[in-house]
């Protein structure tokens, strides 16, 4: 199983303690896989480093002899992104998890790497300050596997995502060096090499220290749920919020299947057998919440909406969430099995990509549950299956050519949940190879050697067979958008 | 020393053959709003211009992004915009001056109300760049939300011209407000700093909260109703809730001072920026003005970015520069005279070497905008 050589090995125990060295199988496997769990890879040793020098020197060790390391929070990826490799070590940033800075006045905070998202929130909250993403993870994915995945979450669309609120890197490379990213405000010293490393999904680097902005918490909060007879009804509630000037905190959607999946886990109060519910939340000074709630409520009125209910106090809007956040999990209860996808669509083609995902659902003859973020055009759809039952290549199928889908209607194969192993191999569905060439040049300028989590984000042949031989049109240079020369 | 040849490309694949069958160094401009910002450039044996390479290529008003040729000015952009109630958010002070969308980008230049919206650096989602050679690539796409690949607009966010050349951008759009207001109110750097943390810690969202003048102002905007009323309150019966013309003039008059006097023969004084953590620059500016003669301060009480206007001089700017980087903040020099050998930069920062590696990589031969971070690289 070892391929560490030993005056490796020798290395690791020094700058770590033997005891941080893990080799023995059993516990090694605890780390084969992350939130993604098809793809397993027992690695060669896991590094418990407790400081951002021990990174740095196990980071050294690796340099000197070649060795590639897979950085890992929590775990709770969804794209394989902390899988890792068979011959390399995985660098585990659990016992990074100290809050080293709460400032209310310049409202900041300053992290490790293995900060969960939650304990941002809650280490800001005393002073009326929160951090605004919120992966559905959020209790436990940590604010480093935040950093590499660029994560969204619920509320991004009024408030954005990680790369939106992250002042500062302190991040050590593939040589060990240790370097700042960003500074204390967002003026630049140059190019944003922050904002490259953002969502860079650990392949330059690991972040061993995390500067965020934190916002003011707002002074009000209102949350309705709404039913419609159509999944189209509902897309056109959304389109008009946002065409009256609306900004909503968050516009979520759920289809029948969904909901009934969440419904059978928590009792969250949807209606059970509606085409569509749709969660939206507004948020800001009271009058002008009230305000716009007002005007939201008059529009899926407008829409023909069957039921509309308003929370009306924070039981209940943390009911309406825990709904609408447990889907995924709860998808489990109507299907042995499933995939999660991640595409996005423009806003104005959701009914569009919703009816064709149907169709081809149908045509293979397995079910999709769709939950996702309408207000961004951010898609989830579960693809269920059943393993036993000899499903499983059809549904991964099925999955792979939803996300390429959304490519085809001028999307992305992710929103939120990274390229990782699980996608990378679409990647030449949605970037040229020039574009890609740019990007493996710019992790060669980080990472000259390629040890930072290889095989991840960009394709590989060992990974996709040759890269794809003709071209193909992009679909929005044949639309006349793009122009390739 | 010759004479640069200037193109001025119309289109993607002109621009392509501008980089791929020239040779030699390349200075990029675009409307020329900050063409004395950052380094000097080292003179250039092509010039190219992107101001032919203007227009909308698409607009879909009802998903709120825009693609655009980076030549366009701005101004010119958020007009044709505004006609649908939408905007880029982004209110530097050059864009009034006719500052192109790839410029801003290019120069990372940003306004007060990057409180609420954050810099370009947040608002473009997709690039499409050309690297010396002429290779054309594009990163990000058209949806707001989007994590495939390296994010590699922000690359060129603050590059000034160096790594590639900046063609098209897409951009996310924000719904114009409703209603802007501002309310002002007359006091000390000191005192408005202390003001403006009680209106950041009240719940009323200011999307601008900037000294300057002698005075704070603070913008609020969104539909129109109670809140001017409760900031005015909160700031005490000294606080004035401005009329519309007063409110222009006031933010004219902050746009003015960040542009500074100009790089005009005859003046003899230069623009830093600056960027402190909030509670540290209020003492910064009040160094920078009596230490080195600052004037034309603006300050950013929520954001710490701010302006202020010095003596021309190499060891006033360098004094400058290392008194910011005391405070852990970064400055760079904007408009200065023409001559001026003032330092644009201050100490390197710690990924230098990296930059210079990603330098290396794009652009091996070194082509693109020589000077711009001298010297740094």
């Amino acid at each position: 199983m070892t391929r560490i050589d030993a005056t490796a090995q020798r290395g690791f125990d020094r700058v770590l303690g033997a005891e941080n060295v893990i080799s023995d199988r059993a516990r090694l496997r605890s780390y084969e896989c992350d939130g993604l769990t098809g793809y397993r890879v027992i690695p060669a040793l896991v590094l418990l480093p407790r400081t951002a020098e021990q990174v740095a020197a196990a980071v050294r060790v690796c340099a000197e002899h070649g060795i590639t390391f897979v950085a890992r929070g929590a775990g709770t990826g969804l794209s394989g992104g902390a899988l890792p490799v068979a011959d390399g070590v995985v660098i585990s940033l659990q016992r990074l998890r100290r809050v080293l800075a709460v400032d209310p006045v310049d409202r900041l905070a300053v992290l490790e790497p293995g900060v969960t998202n939650l304990e941002i929130t809650k280490a800001a909250a005393p002073y009326g300050l929160y951090y605004a993403p919120d992966p559905s993870s959020q209790q436990v994915c940590t604010i480093g596997g935040n950093v590499a995945e660029n994560s969204g979450g619920a509320h991004c669309l009024k408030y954005g995502f990680t790369t939106n609120h992250v002042l500062a890197l302190e991040v050590v490379l593939a040589d060990g060096s240790v370097v700042t990213l960003g500074g204390d405000t967002t003026e630049q010293l140059g190019p944003d090499l922050r904002g490259v490393f953002l969502g860079s999904e650990g392949t330059l680097g690991i972040a061993t220290k995390v500067t965020v902005r934190l916002l003011r918490t707002p002074e009000a909060v209102r949350t309705l749920l709404a039913d419609f007879p159509s999944v189209a009804a509902a897309g056109e509630v959304v389109s008009d919020i946002i065409a009256g000037g609306i900004v909503p905190a968050a516009v979520e959607m759920m289809d029948t299947l969904a909901i009934e999946a969440a419904e059978a886990a928590v009792c969250a109060g949807y209606t059970l057998g509606v085409p569509a519910a749709l969660v939206v939340e507004l948020d800001g000074p009271a009058q002008e919440c009230h305000n716009q709630f007002e005007r939201v409520k008059a529009i899926c009125e407008a829409h023909g909406c069957t039921r509309l209910h308003i929370a009306a106090d924070a039981e209940e809007r943390a009911a309406i969430w825990r709904g609408r956040k447990s889907a995924f999990a709860a998808v489990g209860r109507i299907s042995p099995d499933y995939f999660v996808q991640d595409g996005v669509v423009p806003r104005t083609r959701l009914a569009e990509v919703l009816s064709r995902i149907g169709e081809m659902g149908e045509a293979v003859g397995l079910r999709v549950a769709n939950v996702f973020h309408a207000g961004d055009g951010n898609l989830h759809p579960l693809v269920l299956y059943d393993a036993s039952a000899g499903e499983t290549a059809r549904a991964e199928k099925l999955s792979a050519e939803i996300a390429e889908l959304c490519v085809e209607l001028g999307g992305s194969l992710s929103g939120e949940h990274g390229i990782g192993t699980d996608k990378a191999c679409s990647m030449p569905k949605m970037f040229s190879e020039a574009d890609l060439e740019l990007m493996g040049r710019v992790r060669d300028a980080f990472d000259p050697g390629g040890l930072c989590n290889p095989g991840k984000l960009l394709p590989t042949p060992r990974l996709c067979g040759e890269r794809p031989g003709k071209y193909r049109p992009h679909p929005l240079e044949a639309a006349g958008v793009i122009e390739r020369l | 020393m010759t004479i640069a040849t200037v193109l001025r490309p119309t289109s993607l694949a002109e621009a392509a053959a501008a980089l791929a069958d020239t040779t030699g160094s390349v200075r990029i401009v675009g409307a020329g709003t900050a063409a004395d910002w950052a380094g000097s450039p080292e003179p250039a044996d092509v010039v190219l211009s992107t101001t032919a390479l203007t227009g909308v290529i698409v607009h879909n008003p009802g998903d709120m992004t825009v693609a655009v040729r980076a030549g366009t000015p701005l101004r010119e952009l958020n007009a044709m915009l505004a006609v649908h109630g939408q905007r880029v958010a982004s209110d530097a002070a050059r864009v009034d001056l006719g500052a192109t969308i790839g410029g801003l980008v290019a120069t990372a230049d940003a306004g007060p109300s990057a409180l609420v919206y954050g810099c370009l650096r947040d608002l473009v989602i997709g690039a499409t760049v050309m690297l010396a050679d002429g290779t054309v690539a594009r990163t990000g796409g058209h949806v707001i939300k989007n994590v495939a690949g390296y994010d590699l607009a922000k690359l060129v966010h603050g590059c000034h011209g160096t790594l590639a050349l900046i063609a098209e951008l897409v951009l996310r759009l924000h719904p114009l407000p409703g209603a802007t207001s501002t309310v002002r109110l007359i006091g000390s750097l000191a005192d408005s700093a202390e003001a403006a943390r009680a209106v950041l810690a009240s719940p009323l969202e200011p999307v601008a909260c900037e000294w300057s003048n002698g005075a704070l102002l603070v913008r609020l905007a969104g539909t129109p109703g109670a809140l001017p009323a409760r900031l005015a309150t909160l700031l005490g019966s000294a606080a004035r809730r401005l009329d519309a013309a007063e409110q222009e003039a006031a933010w004219a008059a902050h746009a003015a001072l960040v542009a500074g006097p100009g790089s005009r023969p005859h003046v003899d004084r230069a623009v830093l920026r600056v960027g402190a953590r909030p509670s540290r620059l209020p003492a910064v500016i009040a160094e920078l003005t009596s230490e080195l003669g600052a004037t034309g301060v603006t300050a950013g009480l929520a954001t710490g970015v701010g302006t202020v206007t010095l003596p021309a001089d190499p060891d006033v700017v360098a004094r400058a520069h290392q008194l910011v980087y005391g405070v852990g903040g970064s400055s760079m020099l904007r408009s200065r005279p023409p001559g001026c050998v003032a330092p644009a930069w201050g100490p390197a920062p710690s990924a230098i070497e990296v930059l210079r590696a990603v330098q290396a990589e794009l652009d091996p031969r070194g082509r693109l905008g020589a000077g711009r971070f001298h010297p740094w690289m």
